[in-house]
Parts: C-alpha cells; structure tokens; sequence
C-alpha cells in the first residue's frame, strides 16, 4: 500500500557480507611489505581487490551467493591462491562459533581500516582508505553490525552456520573438482618459470595438509548419524529458498532453448541476481524476452521463478506485470486478466514504468496506465470493441490526471488498433472525450477519424519529447499513407486542389523521420542505459577478463557463454529503438512490395533480416522471411522456395498461426493451382480460411486472402459463376471496411473470372476499375497487370483490336519485365505473341523470332513454375509457327512438349489422389 | 434428555483428557458447550443452575422456527472416550514436564519427556516442540522483516515433528492426538491433501477434540471438498457442518444447524455467538445486536466475535454502545487484533480516519491475515480520499482469501471514484460473482454501467433485475428499473415496474416524491393505453397529493371523462352482450 511501502532497509549484516569482510581482511592486512603475506604478485593482489570491489558494488542483495558460490568464483580470481584462500575463510568463518566471536570480529575489521587522515601511505603498509569503496563498505558492516540488536546477532550468527553448513553438504562433487583442479595447477606450473617453485610447492603442500584437516572437519560431520544428517539437508531445503530458486533456475534454462537469460541462475556461471536494481533489470531482459520470443517462451518454467521471486520479495510488484505478460503471450486471458489488476492495484501505476517522467507525482496513482495496457491486452486477445471501450476511458482518465504522456501512448494505441482491425464504423464507440479532437464533428469516415488521431497523438509525442513513440507514430501515419487517399475532412467551403492519389513521397518522408530515431539515440548515448539490464550485464562482462587470466577447467561452459555476453554488451542503442528502426524497414519492405519494386522490397527484407534479426520480435523476424521466401517463389519458382522454407522452419517455431504457416499454406495453395491439383487447392485454401476466424479474433487481411484464393481455385475450376460470386462477395466486404488496395485486386479477378468465362465485354468494366484504383494507389506492378489483362480482353474482343491490345502491352512490359514474376512474365510474353498470331497484317514467315523468342521466354519461366496450363498454351503455339515455317523437327520437339504439359494435366487428377491419400 | 445425559458425560471425559494433554483451547470449548447443555430442572436446585441464565426470554424473541424436538444426530458409535494411561512412574515425568508446559516453557517440557515412549508423553512432546517452534517463528518474524517485505520464517521443529510423526504413523504407534498434531504440521508444511485424510481419521477416532475439527474445517475451501470427507455421525460433526457452512457462505443452512443444536446445548455461548455471526452475514442486524448484548451480559469479558457485534454497532451508529464496547474489550485485553478492530471501528464511526487506520494496523500487526481489518483499512483509506492506499488495502485482503466479496466491491467502488467506471467493472462483476444474493452489490455494477461515461443501459437494466430479485432493501432497484424502461421508450416494462415499485412503497407504508412519479406515469400510460379505469384509479390517488402533478391528474380525468362518454356504446356493447 501506498501507505505502508516499506522503504528498502538500510544495510543488513549477512553471512556474505561476513566472508567479504574476512576477504578484505585478506586483501588489507596490516603487513610492512608490498605484497602482503599469501600473494606472490601485485597482479594476484590486484585481482582479488577487484573482485572485491565487483561484490561490494552490488551489496544490497535480495539473492547472495552462497558460500560454495564464493568459493567457486574465488578459485577463478585467486588463481594458486585459491585453496589458501578458501580454506582461510571457511576456518574464519567455522570460528565463528559464539556471538562474542562476533564483536571480536568486527573490532578486528576496525584495526584495518586507516585513521580519517591517513591519506597517504605510510612505509608502503596497505591501510584501506576509509573513504575508498571497500573501506566504505567495511565502515558500513561495522555500522550495521554495531546497529544489531542482541536478537539480530543471533540470527547472523545462525545464519552464518546454515551457510556453511550448505557449501559442506555440496562438497562432496566440489571436492572432486578440486582435486582436479589441483592437478591442472600442477602442470600449468611449468609455464610460469619465474616464479619460485619451491616456495609454490611448499605452499601447495601446506594447502594439501589443510584441506586434509579440512575434509576431516567435513567427515566428521558426514559421520553423523544418517537421520540427522538428512534432517540437516532437510532444514536447509525449507529454509533456504535460494537453492530451491537455483534447481528451478537450472530447470527451466534446460527447457528453455532460446532463453538463454535464464543461465542467470547458473551457479557454475557465477552469475547471481543481485541488487534489487539489478532484479528489476533481470525482470526487463525478461520482459523483452518475453515479447521477442512470444509463444515459444517457456510458460511454466518461467512461472516458477516468478513465484519464487514473489517469495523472496513480495514488495516487488513487478513480477505481476511479468506474470501479466507470460500469460498474456501464452493466450490465457484469465490469468492476465487477473495479474494486470492485481499489479496495477498494487502498484497503482507508479512503479516500473521508467521512461515515464516522475514528474506530477501526485497521490492519485497512475491508473490511466494501468487502462491503457488493459486495451492492448483486450487488443491482443482480439476484443477491439472491449479495447476501444478501455482505451477511451484511459483517454478520460489521463485528461482528467493531465498525464500528457500517457495521452500520447493512448492515442498511438487507438490510431494503431483502428488501423488494424477493420471497424465499419465507431459511432456510439468513439464518443465525446474525442471531441476536442475530432471537433469536426461525428460525421466523419473511420477513415479520416483515424487520420485525425494520427495527427493529434503525433503532435502530442512530439511536444512531449517521447521520440520512440514520434518514430512509432511516423510508421503508422506511413501505413495510412499508404493505403489511404486523402481527402479533404471538410465536405464544404473552398476545396483545395486535391489528386486522388496516395502519396508516395509523403510515406517516405514518414518513414525516412521515423529512421530518425536512430541518431538521435545515437547522440544522446548512455542515458537510456543507465537502467537494470546494464548493470546485471556490467557483471557479467566484469568476470570476463578475470576469467581469461585463469586458464580454467570449464572453457567449454565458458565458450558457450561468450556469445551471449556478446549479445548482451550494453550497446549505447536500447534495444526497443532497434526494434522500431527495424520495423521502418518491414515498412519500407512492405512499401516498395505494395508499390511494386520487388528489387527494393527484397533489400530492404534483407537488411532487416540481416541487421534488426537480434532485436525484433520473432514474430517480425518471420514476417521478413515469409517476404524473402515469397519473393523466391514467384521469381525463381517453387523449388527454391519450398527449399528456403525450411530453414525458416527450422529457425522458427511453426505454432498455429505464425507466419511460417501462412505462408506454407500458401505456397502450397499457388503450387496446387499451377499444377492443376484443384482439390488439394481448395483444401488448402479451406485451411487458411479456417486460421483466418480463429477463436481470438479474425484477421481480416487473411480472411481476405482465403476468399480471393478461394476465388481463384473456383477460377481454375471453370466454375465461373459461383466464382464471380464469391468475388462479388468479397468486393462488397472490401469495400465496407475500406480495404482498398485488397479491392484492386478483387475487381482484377472479376475482370479474369469474365474473361474466362468468354464475356469479354462484361470484363472490360472491371479491369478498367482495376486499372483506376491502381492508379490512385500508385500499385504499379498490379496496374501492370491490370493492363494485361485489359489487353488479353481486347484481344478476346477479335482479331481487329489487336493493335490496341499489342500497344497496352508494350506499354506495360517495362514494368513487367523489371518486376513482375515468372508468371506474369510468361503470361505477357504468351498474349504478345498471340496478338501477333492473330493480326491479320502479320506473317510468320517474314519474322518468326518476333513470335518465337516471347514464346521461348514464357515456356523456359512456366515450367520453371510448373504452369502446366500456360506452358501448354506456349507450346501449342510455338508448333503452329514451326508448322507454318514448316520446321517439322521443331515441330514435332514443341508438340512433345505441348503433350507432356497437357497429360501431367490431366493426371494431375490421379497425382492429387495419391497426394490426397498420403 | 438421554443424550443429553451423555453428551454431558463425554465432554466431562474430554475435557480431563484435554487438558491433561495440554490441548487448553479444545478443553476451552469443550468446556463451554458442557456448561452450555440445558440442566434439568427437576434434579438441580436453582444455585446450580446459576450459569443458566434466565433470559430465554430475550434469545428466543426472533426464534420463529423453534425446534421443538431435538434433532437426530445420528448415533454416536463412540460412546465415552477412555484413552490408556502411562505407567505410574512415567506418570511423574510426565506431571513435570506438564508443569513446564503450563508455565510455557516448551522446551523444557520436550527435554523431560526426550526419553517417554508413552503415546501421552510421545504426543505432549511433540506438541511442545510445535509449539516452541511456533513461538520462535513469531519472535522471529517480528526480528527479521526483510527489505522487501520477506519474511520466509517457518517453524524449524515442522521437519523433524513430521518424519517422527509419520513414523508412528506407519507403526500405527499413534493415538488420535498425535494424528491431531500430524495433521497440523502437514497442513503447515503445505500438504493439504495428506493433512485432511489424517485430520479425518483423528476425528473419526476422537471427535471432541474441537481444535482437530476447526483445523480440518481450515481445509475445506470449497464445498466438493467436504463432501469427499469420509466423517462418522457424531454430535460433534454437526459443530463441524455448522462452521463450515459458514465459511463457505451457505449462511442458511449453516444457520439452521446451529438453532438444531440450541436445542441440546441452549446455552453455548460459542452457538449463540456463531448464529450471531451467520444472521450478520444475511444483514439481520436488529437480532444480532439483541444477541450479542445478551452474549455480553452473560460473559462480560468476552473478546472473541466481538469484531462482529462493533461492526453491527457500527452500522446502526450506536456512538455510545461502541465506545463502551471499546472501553471493555480494552480493559480485557488490549492486545487482540479484535479488540483493535473495535477501537478502530469506533474512530470510523466518529470520522477520525487516521486514528482508526492507526487502529487496523495494529490489529494486522497482531495478525497479518486478519482479512475483515483489511477491508475495514481500505474503507477507511476510501474515506480519507487516499484511494490508491485504500486499492492496495483491499487487494491484500483479495488475495489473502479470494472470496471475500467485501473487498472485490470495495476495489471497485475506488476505481469508480477515480472515474474509470470500465475498470471498475471487472472488480464488480467479481464481487457479484462471488456474492450473487446481495442486492447493493448489483445495485453498485449498475449503477457503474449507468454512469454517464458507460451509458450500457442495457447491462444496467440486467444488473438491477438481478437486485431487485434478491430481496433489495433499500427499494432502490425497482425505481431504477422502471425510470430506465421508460427513458429506453419501453412502456409496458416501466408500467410493470412502477406498479411493483408502488405496492412495495404501500406494503412498507413510505412516501416521498417517488410514489408521486410513479402515479404519474401509471395514469398517463393507461390512459394511452385506453384502460381508462386503471388509470381513473391512479388519477384519484393523485389528487391526494400537492403541486402541479395534482392539476395534471386533474386535467387527465377530465379528458378520460370526456374520451368515455363519446364511446359508450361501444363499451356496452363490447362488455354485455
């Protein structure tokens, strides 16, 4: 409560901080030479007091290490030392036996400590500087040590025996990595011939008596009566969380493949939650793991350690948000439900949100947060009317709070939810807490209501200086851009000349402001790091160039663990900036793809794939190999792109409703129809009708897409009229949720499906409609195909058009060449020549290549696509030009041809049986 | 009267065993429900029946079902309880160490005992080990509060009491004590399943431990749960129902176990107290209160439940009455988290908030799952406008028990106050959903739904339906219903619901402008409708009523007048054929 929050206590005296102390102690003993007694060399001292000071940086411990933990790391940093050392602090602390011992012990730690004016070192004795870190530190154990009350004494006391109780019990696999330890000690002496063996050798033999007498000390106990001894395991395991936290650690980075975060629980790694800073970073990382890996995150394992969490500090709210967000990626609406309140009311929305200026403070909380990511989850489980509803409110309530920011990030929300679940219409939804916005009145189109809000919530980032969300929303005011045309919002006064086109300069001038993002992170540098995630990774890397000093056993673990430290160098750029700077790209990609550039959108994938793949979602990173993979099969065929699809496969997890499986289905689909096997088309089709209206939401973009391909398998069917009406349904459905670009495209069909059909003139309409809203959409390559079809009608129309229709095409053939597909191509390359064939002025025998090469062209790119419709026609054309060049040979080679395509036709049946069947 | 005779005999047997082995809050009860068995009159002269209060008349006042026979409760196949004795000499240990346990101190009592092997002595060792445990936890808790609010205290004797005890166990070397204990140190180490199956076979064995049985009942959340209890009839299962149904909020039925009960032991004080705390909970605040103050006056220094009868006073604003509630339980013993509760209450009621705060936190202090104090906190936060002190108050009571619709509600009607009224919704819709019979929180959801921000009228008219069908005192819903009907032009509703609205203000004799409204819009509505006799009715009663709606009733009936009499041929003809 709000109330009652406790502040974190000052400084509490552990066990941990007890061996850190005695380790000081070692570090600064009182000794008149240079190099105190155990230490052979400044490096080795040296080394020691940075560790030390790496783990008293990060003191304020919710986890510690314990002590085989400490140990295990002191036997990396002390190198030779590192059995005198242990061995020295477990006696120290077994010594440790009453609380008077105690109080001695820290009036000793005083004596090390130098007077408040001893700047300077005297007869080059080491004396800790009282105000430097570690003397800082030990002033403070002795502050809280002197703070205790009796009670207080007693539980360090006892504590101080559970803690080495725990490093005994797990000596018995310790001990026999020691041993081998000693070994490779003993042949890395070699190499170091300066130093002076003798005394290394009598030092180890020192070292093998003590810890003789230290494994009778361990034998002893290990001597008890059996019961007892389990009775101590038993104690230890309800006692100490911690081990438990660490076995569940270690379970969960077994489950989990790709979450390597989790090695943070790896007591071999050395890597121990810390501060509760550092745990607040460890819950980030994990947030972000969490959305970049979505679904395939492991969902239990990763509740486990939040419940432990939540055991070990149940003020730390965060770990309900985390637990919001584990369900809320694994699609249990209940349990997120349940957490996202529970966290808010909590929280009261002041904790955790960082990049949330603490500015207006004020005692209300910031509930409005706590509504504005209740939207999004009702978004992400699909309930845009819930969503709108919340979000609304959210706007209301950040008015009433004057929470300028939150405002912003609400609106974003809004504008982005309209953008992407098609609403027919929000009256009676967007309401009256939008009139200061939406001032025009209630008249307006979903459309332009959307458009206004991208303006305002714009206007509103930029004012407030929140640079991730302008860049967010120059993205999505470049996605309206791209589909939308705009149109004046006043339907009355002066009309400003307006084309009725979308602007493709105006998206990217969004994108390119969007991409700005990028250098201003650039610029600013490290004050976006300064959070959690930095300082967990500040000591991982600190380990490094300790660890590489010490040749150890383990370099395979440590192998395996570099790249990831790699991966987790702060860099100066967080990676939600890459993560939005990437997605310009995936805009950029989906631009040039709608406009149609395929060069451009192949590179732009390419570059995503290639720089952001680290950053972005997982999601995201299948979206641009789903392009890449497309882009294959329409431009190199099916084999290549069957084949690039299953690496993506393999680098994705194919769970229901991923991209990958979007996109195999529909590969599958366009293969099915080239090769004639309508059955398996229309099951496949089925099939991603059925991924469309999932029990979450239905996607409209891929409900689109099945009908059109449903559209399109009736097409290859020869059902014309049940196809045109399935087109006609989809066109109307396009047309109310104002799904433009999609509607170009259904009246290209319809224009086909007439053609087909042999009503050429019906046709003409449609393709005509076509061809106007590619052009106010600047979709060049479908205009391009719009115009071959335009011609093909023309053509069908009879042989007196043919130079209407031999014009169009020349006119479309740039475009058609530079990016259409292998299909397109054939399909222009067949209608020239057939336009050709059929003017009456032309003879064969005067230019036969005129004909022939388009007819080569198409017939080498249909087979590649295994068109065994069109390469038919292409070579039943080709034979009736040899024939009338009375080139029998050729002839004859182009009939064989023609006859092969038309028998794998028609056994295409037989084939679709068998493959039915398997 | 031969069940009585023998219930008496038992629980004389029980209690010795009890407290001999030191089981003083059983031996407590066993006590008071010994106490509380009706004498017969004809045996004992008046001065033995002095603790047999003669105030029957009072208690039995809203009686209005008396049982007149007592129930069956099954026959008791265990009759008395006689449990074996140790040996003589260990007998004299076994007196030390129970003086050591009188005196608290359990170690001492366990280290006499280290060598018994008697199951008395086994079972009394035992419990002082538990409860040294116990006691250490608590200091420690209090020692080591962690930064961040952690505290993973536990009792360290719970390990090596389980393993021994399930040794016995094994043996079958246990007495139903030991199961007792058994099943408690399970339940602690978080082995529901296990403690419940052994807590039933203690039980089953020895039914008058009353601690066993309220441990048990701690175990049954839900309602498959006790029905999947294999328990043998005996008396004492029917305390056992009793309580259960409380906790599982069937009020009603756990009700009329306890006023079956009152008809053996008509003078428990503990039954007394507990069909207190039921008929609280279905709001009869008028009987509880006459029942607790009857309570008082028979044990003055009573703290347990007193909670309940302060929240009564409170409701009823009985000033006085609470403060001198307050002063009592605080003279008694000051340091119960009841008796803070009380004080608190009292500052509630006279409006210092912070002192009451002051008050609920010491309670939670004494006990960090005192659930009532922490809805009784957030209310209080409510009022001192601190709503996100009073959101996390009331969140901490959801999650210590999930049930309590209180706080659900509480939650709610802060988020409605900060103006998030679809927020709100989901902390109403849970209350309802945990407490679907009472009205005011339906009235609340509505209300939420009605909110000009939501303006889901529809949803509203749903919410007060279901109030106005679970007994609405405060005549809330009707009213609501109907204006809503009429607002949404549903005629025929509103005339239905203002009609039931008008019979319910006549029934409960009350008057006010609303009675006026619905008069109005009786009469002009069958008046539209052409049923003129209905509405010359409504009209006539308005006429008895002041201001404008008079003239208005009055310009009505002239008009139906005149609409009459050019048609009556009609109405002859349609009606006597």
């Amino acid at each position: 409560m709000a109330g009652a929050l406790k502040l974190p206590s000052a400084f509490a005296i552990t066990p941990h901080k007890v061996s850190l102390c005695i380790l000081v102690q070692i570090y600064a003993s009182p000794s008149q030479v240079s190099v105190p007694f155990p230490f052979s060399s400044v490096s080795q001292h040296n080394r020691l007091g940075l560790y030390l000071l790496a783990l008293t940086k990060s003191c304020d411990d919710i986890l510690e290490p314990k002590l085989d933990q400490l140990i295990s790391q002191l036997r990396e940093i002390g190198g030779l030392l590192d059995h005198w050392l242990t061995d020295h602090l477990t006696s120290r602390l077994s010594s440790l036996s009453s609380p008077d011992d105690l109080f001695n012990f820290f009036n000793d730690m005083r004596g090390i400590l130098g007077g408040p004016d001893s700047g300077v070192m005297e007869d080059d004795q080491v004396i800790l500087d009282p105000n430097s870190n570690l003397g800082m530190f030990l002033r403070r154990c002795i502050l809280a040590f002197n703070l205790l009350t009796f009670e207080g004494i007693c539980h360090l006391l006892t504590n101080i025996g559970i803690y080495c109780k725990e490093a005994i019990s797990s000596c018995s696999s310790y001990e026999l990595r020691r041993l081998d330890d000693s070994g490779n000690d003993l042949e890395s002496l070699s190499e170091y011939e300066n130093m002076d063996l003798n005394l290394v050798f009598k030092k180890i033999n020192e070292e093998m008596e003590a810890r003789k007498r230290a494994t009778e000390q361990v034998s002893f106990h290990l001597h008890l009566p059996k019961e007892l001894s389990t009775l101590v395991e038993d104690i230890e395991v309800f006692a100490d969380p911690k081990s438990e936290h660490n076995d569940k650690g270690r379970e969960s980075s077994s489950y989990a493949s790709s979450g390597d975060l989790l090695r943070d629980f790896d007591p071999n790694g050395g890597v121990f939650l810390r501060t509760n800073w550092q745990i607040q970073g460890y819950l980030t990382e994990q947030a972000d793991a969490i959305e970049k890996h979505g679904s395939s995150f492991t969902l239990n394992a990763f509740e486990l350690t939040l419940r432990q969490l939540q055991k070990l500090a149940p003020e730390l709210h965060r770990v309900h948000f985390l637990r919001y967000l584990n369900s809320l990626y694994h699609d249990d609406y209940f349990s997120a439900l349940e957490n996202l309140h529970r966290y808010f009311d909590y929280s009261a929305g002041i904790e955790g949100f960082d990049f949330v200026p603490p500015t207006g403070c004020n005692s209300f909380g910031r509930y409005e947060i706590a509504l504005l990511c209740l939207g999004m989850m009702h978004f992400h489980f699909g309930h845009p009317k819930q969503a709108l509803e919340v979000l609304t409110e959210a706007v209301r309530v950040s008015q009433q709070h004057s929470n300028d920011t939150c405002l912003a990030y609400t609106l974003a929300a809004i504008s982005n939810l309209l953008s992407e679940i098609g609403f027919s219409t929000t009256s009676g939804i967007l309401g009256s807490p939008f009139s200061p916005m939406t001032s025009v009145g209630t008249s307006l189109s979903v459309q332009q209501q959307l458009f206004v809000l991208l303006k305002g919530s714009l206007k509103r980032a930029e004012s407030l200086k929140l640079k991730q969300l302008v860049a967010a929303n120059h993205l999505s005011m470049a996605k309206f851009d791209l589909t939308h045309v705009q149109r004046p919002l006043l339907s009355f006064g002066p009309k400003a000349s307006m084309k009725l086109r979308t602007c493709p300069i105006s998206v990217c001038k969004e994108l390119r402001l969007g991409y700005h993002l990028i250098s201003e992170f650039c610029c600013e540098g490290s004050t976006m790091t300064t959070d959690g995630a930095f300082s967990t990774a500040w000591l991982k890397n600190l380990q490094k160039p300790m660890g590489s000093l010490v040749l150890s056993q383990d370099n395979s673990s440590r192998n395996n663990s570099n790249p990831f430290l790699f991966c987790t160098q702060p860099s100066s750029i967080p990676g939600s900036v890459l993560q939005l700077v990437g997605s310009s790209y995936l805009h950029r990609a989906t631009a040039w793809e709608i406009y149609g550039s395929a060069p451009l959108a192949r590179v732009n994938a390419l570059v995503y794939a290639t720089c952001f793949a680290d950053a972005s979602s997982s999601s995201d990173a299948a979206l641009v190999y789903v392009k890449l993979v497309q882009h294959l099969a329409v431009f190199k065929g099916y084999k290549e792109a069957f084949a690039a699809l299953k690496i993506a496969e393999e680098k994705f997890l194919c769970v229901s409703k991923s991209w990958i499986l979007i996109l195999k289905l529909q590969l599958l689909h366009e293969r099915a129809l080239h090769r004639g096997h309508l059955k398996l088309a229309q099951q496949v089709c089925d099939e991603l009708g059925v991924l469309a209206s999932s029990v979450t939401a239905v996607d409209m973009d891929l409900k689109t897409e099945a009908s059109l391909r449903h559209a399109r398998t009736l097409l290859a069917a020869k059902q014309f009229s049940q196809a045109a009406a399935v087109a006609h349904s989809l066109f109307c459905m396009c047309y109310k949720f104002n799904l433009q670009v999609e509607s170009a495209s259904v009246l290209l069909l319809l224009a086909e499906i007439h053609m087909k059909s042999g009503n050429a003139v019906v046709g003409l309409p449609y393709a005509l409609a076509s061809l106007s809203y590619c052009q106010s959409f600047n979709l060049d390559l479908l205009r391009a195909s719009a115009t071959l079809t335009l011609a093909e009608l023309w053509l069908s129309l009879g042989s007196n058009h043919t130079k209407t229709a031999l014009s169009l095409i020349h006119g479309a053939f740039p475009m058609i060449l530079g990016h259409g597909g292998l299909e397109l191509s054939g399909r222009a390359y067949i209608t020239e020549a057939k336009c050709y064939l059929s003017d009456p002025n032309f003879s064969v025998s005067d230019n036969p290549e005129v004909v022939l090469d388009p007819l080569r062209q198409a017939s080498d790119e249909l087979q590649a696509l295994e068109y065994h419709e069109l390469a038919a026609e292409a070579f039943y054309l080709m034979a009736i030009v040899f024939d009338k060049l009375g080139q029998l040979e050729k002839r004859e080679e182009a009939a064989a041809s023609f006859k092969n395509h038309i028998v794998a036709l028609e056994n295409s049946q037989n084939v679709e049986d068998l493959l039915l069947s398997v | 009267m031969s069940s009585k005779e023998s219930c008496r005999n038992e629980l004389r047997t029980a209690i010795r065993q009890l407290s001999d082995r030191c089981l003083y809050s059983a031996s407590k009860w066993a006590a008071e429900q010994l106490v509380g068995i009706e004498q017969d009159p004809a045996k004992f002269t008046p001065s033995n029946t002095r603790f047999q209060r003669g105030s029957s008349s009072i208690r039995r006042r809203f009686r209005t079902n008396e049982i007149t026979s007592t129930p069956p409760t099954g026959v008791a196949y265990v009759s008395t309880p006689v449990m074996e004795e140790d040996e003589v000499i260990h007998g004299d240990f076994y007196l030390l160490a129970k003086s050591y346990f009188d005196c608290r101190e359990y170690r001492r009592a366990a280290h006499v005992l280290r060598d018994q092997t008697g199951k008395k002595s086994v079972f009394l060792r035992c419990y002082a080990l538990y409860l040294a445990g116990e006691k250490r936890k608590e200091e420690e808790m209090i020692e080591l509060e962690g930064p961040l609010g952690k505290s993973d205290t536990v009792n360290r004797e719970l390990v090596s009491l389980e393993r021994e005890l399930s040794t016995l166990c094994k043996n079958n070397m246990i007495d139903p004590f030991g199961l007792y204990l058994y099943g408690l140190v399970l339940k602690e180490k978080g082995n529901e399943n296990l403690a419940r199956k052994v807590l039933v076979e203690s039980v089953n064995s020895y039914p008058w431990n009353w601690s066993a049985w309220s441990e048990l009942q701690s175990l049954c959340t839900t309602v498959d749960l006790l029905n999947s209890l294999n328990l043998s009839n005996h008396w004492m299962k029917e305390f056992f129902l009793a309580s259960v149904y409380q906790e599982l909020r069937m009020h009603n039925e756990s009700l009329v176990k306890y006023e079956n009960l009152q008809g053996n032991f008509t003078f428990s004080n503990y039954i007394q107290a507990q069909i207190a705390k039921a008929r609280y909970s279905l709001r009869e605040f008028e009987q509880v209160e006459v029942i607790f103050e009857d309570l008082l006056r028979n044990d003055p220094y009573r703290v347990e439940d007193m909670d309940t009868y302060s929240n009564v006073l409170y409701t009823k604003e009985c000033f006085s009455a609470l403060s001198y509630l307050a002063h009592r339980v605080i003279m008694t013993d000051k340091y119960r988290p009841e008796s803070c509760c009380i004080i608190g209450n009292y500052y509630s009621l006279k409006g210092q908030h912070e002192k009451s705060v002051m008050y609920f936190r010491r309670a939670l202090k004494l006990n960090k799952n005192y659930l009532s104090a922490w809805t009784l906190m957030g209310h209080e936060y409510v009022e001192m406008k601190n709503t996100p002190a009073a959101v996390d108050a009331y969140r901490r009571a959801v999650d210590i028990n999930p049930r309590d619709y209180r706080a659900w509600y509480g939650l709610g009607q802060a988020y409605e106050m900060m103006g998030m009224p679809h927020y709100a919704l989901h902390y109403f819709r849970k209350s309802v959903f945990f407490q679907p019979i009472d009205s005011r929180l339906w009235i609340a959801m509505a209300q939420c739904y009605e909110s000009e921000q939501l303006h889901m009228l529809e949803e509203a008219i749903k919410c007060y339906k279901r109030a106005a069908n679970c007994n609405d005192t405060e005549a809330i819903a009707l009213h609501r219903l109907a204006k809503l009907h009429r607002e949404l032009g549903h005629p025929e509703e509103a005339a239905f619901y203002y009609k039931k609205d008008l019979e319910r203000m006549e029934a409960e004799e009350r008057e006010g402008p609303n009675i006026v409204e619905a008069l109005m819009f009786l009469a002009t509505h069958y008046k539209a409708q052409k049923r003129f006799e209905e509405a010359e009715v409504y009209c006539t009663r308005l006429l008895d009523y002041t201001g404008p709606e008079r003239e208005t009733a009055k310009n009505l009936l002239r008009g139906m007048r005149i609409a009459q009499s050019s048609f009556p041929s009609m109405d002859v003809e349609h009606f006597h054929p």
